[in-house]
């Protein structure tokens, strides 16, 4: 356009090239830091700038009249204002931009709770650590048992919570509640988690003062998240020591089929690997899941989950009451479980999850010729809505329907057939989060339940708090109440018990950043209305009521280092609990059997390129538990011997889509035992005889080789074992 | 005579200078002059707010938003930046590629983008995302190639990431160089669309076959 008559005649026909405005300002935040790199600009024209360093802008604009100047900038909302161009200069002078209220950025509360996902920057392991972290070769609790909070209790493998019993953690899937989370087991030997890591994407767990949401749980919840939708068709095939597995994933568009089998057997292991257990029959299981997506609308998702297992053992056990003889314990369980689940965004800001869960579960247990059914059938259904009223604001909302009927059978004696009690409970909950600025939120909710067995009613207030210190540290204290219905053979009693309740206040101080992260946590927790019985001469109960107590009180501490070690990466576990009840049937109050004072665990991984391993060591101390010895008078006055295993993993990448792991825990063979236990009657001196009570095996080893066959031979299962 | 073609001429030329269009293409190529001398967070944070200005102009075009979020995912990885300020980054890249697959569902260069923005989610935290997301770099890169086999930065990512696996399993790497060669030989076969049209990833495929030693 060097032709002067070109130029004039573009001049006339773009004529208001020639009246520029300058508008020009300075971006600040609330705390009047200057941004830089603030996006400026008119709505609906080219026109747009960055700010400097100074966060100082200049933009130049050729438009005229009325136009809307924007700002944005990551992690502040947006900031419009109309200005009139004229021509000439704008001076806008200091513009404070109000910070956006972003939950990855914001404060959270952070007391007695641990999350895991890939994103959360509170998150003290991640999804894998599930997977990764324990000898116990990918068992859920078994992870969560290197966690701060937690006692190691080696005679049962279920979680155990700042001085809770194991009854007081409840699973919630998607959701709602798993029934019987457990695998059935015979007495003293221990249990593994039913579900497989790799099946969740996120978890929350919390040792103490969660969120109305949660209820009929007195120490611990620990929620998880089932994944999102896989995105490519693949056939798993695992190949253990104990048994093999194979699944299959079919891909749509909008939907996806997973489905697997499995059946594991010990015998060949046990034959070769020297066990104190005795076995008739070496523990078997069959299991089949089936799990199913559907995406629905823009934001909806349909999952679907379902399986059947059936497993079963017998072991061989000394009987005390008649010292040289023995007798078969024998268990068969049956265990159907299905979990659907529907979220989605029904209106802007808010969002409609409903779920349902459905459990069967049925011991059959023989005793040489006496025999025991025992059977669980629960439901349990959910509605809630949660609305986000503003940044600073939200609510949630729900309703729960909970049934559960509880049924012992003794197949052998003629009167009474069965003994069985059903109950349904029915529950509502709201709860509000509340935003004073981005490092201050308050959370207060609260809890209604109705029991129809019970016919009684309970209210929960439930309060939290956090507040960012800076950038990388925060304090969060939380407080309420929680009910739980009394365990299952006392309902079978007597409907006429209360809610056993406990009350938690917990404070939290946290620091992250740079990869590593402290977490220190000071906790109190008081039980009230605890079911206390006494057992009379023909070993019937000679009354039941509420009138136990108990408390607990502890800290915390855990220490994650991402950073430090090239590779490598460790974290260090500490809890000190201390605990006294007066429940059940104890004389007075009393330690129970299942807390350690001190609890350590050290964690190492380390990932060798050149190898293309990884080695995984977890060594966990324990302080001695106490037990009951009937020979003596003091009531739980005997400590057993302190706890102590290391247990190291390796995995290696044959190929891309090959891997092979071994893990062994308890490497040293460190001498376990948990306790003694006690014949029911004394012998003739006046002794009630004992025994020990070991684990299952000195060592325990597993090898296994996990192959992934998929159109795209990249994909493995390293994330599963590494 | 002359000069009434002259006239015309001129008219014309206006006339488009007028229009969106060339005020689009002109916009554009102003930006894109400026990407490879972009080094710090700053620079790329200045040029994704151009993009975003364009974008937010022509709401059809998805070129704009595709160099948004490319700038973004850069800015996670210019600096040591806590994983936090990362993931802050990867969002935008994440918005500005979720309306591109609204405006251009089928086009190869937004999967291509796609599948860099997973690979950059994933590199924030392999360990923890490695299972997660792997999975969605291959199918992007799938659906790429689904959607124009001869694409080269589709076949680029995926010999790299071929390569870089086979590397780590000891495994040969010839027959990569060999493919990575041949790309390198037609690559200018490739047509683009406009002068605005995603270009990159010559220079980087020149990288791998340097890496073969030739």
């Amino acid at each position: 356009m060097k032709h002067p008559l070109l130029y004039t005649l573009l001049l006339l026909i773009s004529g208001n090239l020639l009246a520029q405005t300058s508008i020009t300002g300075t971006i600040r935040d609330a705390k009047g830091e200057t941004l830089t790199g603030a996006n400026i600009y008119l709505e609906g024209t080219y026109d747009g700038t960055s700010s400097n360093l100074e966060g100082i802008f200049l933009l130049e604009s050729s438009e005229s009249g009325e136009q809307k100047l924007c700002i944005e900038f990551i992690g502040f909302k947006k900031f419009s204002k109309e200005i009139k161009l004229e021509g000439s200069g704008i001076d806008l002078d200091i513009i404070e931009m109000q910070e956006e209220f972003n939950e990855l950025t914001a404060v959270s509360i952070t007391a007695g709770t641990f999350e895991a996902g890939d994103k959360k920057k509170s998150i003290a392991l991640s999804s894998i650590d599930m997977v990764t972290t324990d000898g116990s070769s990918g068992d859920v609790y078994g992870a969560l048992q290197a966690l701060p909070g937690t006692t190691t209790v080696g005679e049962s493998g279920k979680l155990f919570v700042k001085g809770g019993d194991s009854r007081e953690s409840k699973t919630y899937i998607d959701g709602t509640l798993v029934y019987v989370p457990y695998s059935s087991s015979s007495p003293n030997t221990s249990v593994r988690g039913r579900f497989s890591p790799f099946m969740f994407s996120g978890m929350m767990f919390s040792t103490g003062a969660y969120s109305a949401e949660y209820g009929q749980a007195l120490s611990s919840v620990l929620s998880l998240k089932t994944n999102a939708m896989p995105v490519q068709d693949q056939l798993n095939i695992s190949l253990l020591s104990v048994g093999a597995e194979l699944g299959g994933t079919k891909t749509w568009d909008n939907a996806s089929i997973t489905a697997a089998i499995g059946y594991n057997n010990l015998t060949p292991y046990m034959k070769i690997v020297p066990q104190y257990t005795q076995w008739e029959h070496e523990p078997q299981s069959l299991s089949g899941d089936m799990s199913f997506r559907l995406k629905t609308g823009k934001s909806g998702m349909l999952k679907f989950y379902g399986s059947i297992n059936r497993s079963s053992l017998t072991t061989i056990e000394e009987s005390l009451n008649r010292p040289g003889s023995a007798f078969n314990y024998q268990l068969v369980n049956d265990n159907q479980f299905i979990n659907a689940s529907w979220a989605g965004e029904i209106r802007e800001n808010l969002i409609l999850t409903s779920a349902f869960s459905f459990t069967n579960n049925q011991d059959k247990i023989s005793i040489d010729s006496m025999k025991l059914n025992e059977s669980l059938r629960g439901t349990h259904a959910k509605v809630s809505i949660k609305h986000r009223i503003s940044d600073r604001l939200k609510l949630l909302a729900g309703t729960e329907w909970y049934a559960r009927t509880y049924r012992q059978e003794f197949p052998q004696i003629e009167l009474p057939e069965y003994n069985s009690y059903t109950n349904h409970t029915l529950t509502g909950f709201l709860e509000a989060e509340l935003y004073a600025s981005s490092s201050f939120i308050t959370r207060v909710g609260t809890r209604l339940e109705y029991s129809d067995y019970l016919k009684r009613a309970s209210l929960a207030p439930r309060f939290s708090m956090a507040y960012k210190l800076g950038n990388k540290s925060q304090l969060s204290l939380a407080y309420g109440w929680f009910f739980q219905d009394p365990d299952n053979e006392f309902l079978l009693q007597s409907s006429s018990l209360d809610y056993e309740r406990a009350d938690h206040y917990t404070f939290n101080y946290m620091m992250t950043g740079n990869k590593r992260m402290l977490r220190t946590e000071i906790h109190f927790k008081q039980y009230k209305n605890l079911v206390k019985y006494g057992v009379s001469e023909d070993q019937s109960y000679s009354f039941i009521n509420n009138q136990g107590s108990g408390y607990a009180y502890g800290l915390d501490f855990f220490w994650r280092d991402r950073k430090s070690i090239k590779n490598g990466e460790y974290w260090i576990s500490y809890s000190y609990i201390e605990s006294m009840r007066d429940y059940l049937d104890y004389p007075y109050e009393a330690v129970h059997n299942y807390t350690s004072k001190h609890n350590l665990t050290l964690v190492y991984k380390h990932w060798f390129d050149r190898l293309r391993s990884q080695l995984g060591i977890n060594y966990s101390v324990a302080s001695p538990r106490y037990y009951n010895n009937p020979n003596t008078s003091i009531f739980n006055g005997e400590k057993s011997l302190a706890y102590q295993s290391l247990n190291v993993n390796w995995s290696y990448l044959l190929k891309q889509h090959v891997i092979f792991y071994a893990s062994v825990s308890n490497l040293l063979g460190s001498e376990q035992q948990f306790g003694y236990k006690y014949a029911n009657v004394p012998d003739e001196e006046g002794i009630y005889q004992s025994a020990p009570i070991l684990p299952g095996a000195k060592r325990w080893f597993l090898i296994g080789c996990f192959i992934t066959l998929s159109k795209n031979k990249e994909i493995n299962q390293l994330d599963k074992i590494n | 005579m002359k000069r009434t073609t002259l006239i015309f001429a001129a008219i014309f030329i206006a006339a488009i200078a007028m229009g969106q269009n060339e005020k689009y293409y002109q916009k554009m190529g102003e930006a894109l002059g400026k990407f490879a001398d972009c080094t710090s967070v700053e620079d790329y944070q200045n040029l994704a707010n151009q993009f975003g200005v364009i974008a937010k102009v022509e709401t059809e075009e998805w070129l704009p938003l595709y160099y948004e979020a490319h700038c973004y995912i850069l800015m996670g990885f210019t600096g040591q930046l806590e994983p936090a300020i990362q993931d802050s980054y990867l969002d935008k890249a994440s918005a500005s590629i979720d309306k591109m697959l609204e405006i251009a569902p089928e086009e190869a260069e937004v999967y291509v983008m796609k599948a860099f923005y997973h690979t950059g989610y994933l590199v924030v935290n392999p360990p923890a995302r490695a299972m997660s997301t792997s999975p969605l770099i291959h199918a992007a890169i799938g659906k790429a190639l689904a959607l124009e086999p001869t694409n080269p930065r589709a076949i680029f990512l995926r010999i790299s990431n071929e390569m870089g696996t086979a590397a780590f399993f000891g495994d040969d790497t010839t027959p990569f160089c060999k493919e990575a060669r041949e790309l390198l030989n037609t690559w200018d076969n490739f047509e683009l669309k406009s002068p605005i049209h995603p270009s990159w990833g010559k220079e980087e495929t020149e990288g791998i076959v340097r890496g073969c030693g030739e």
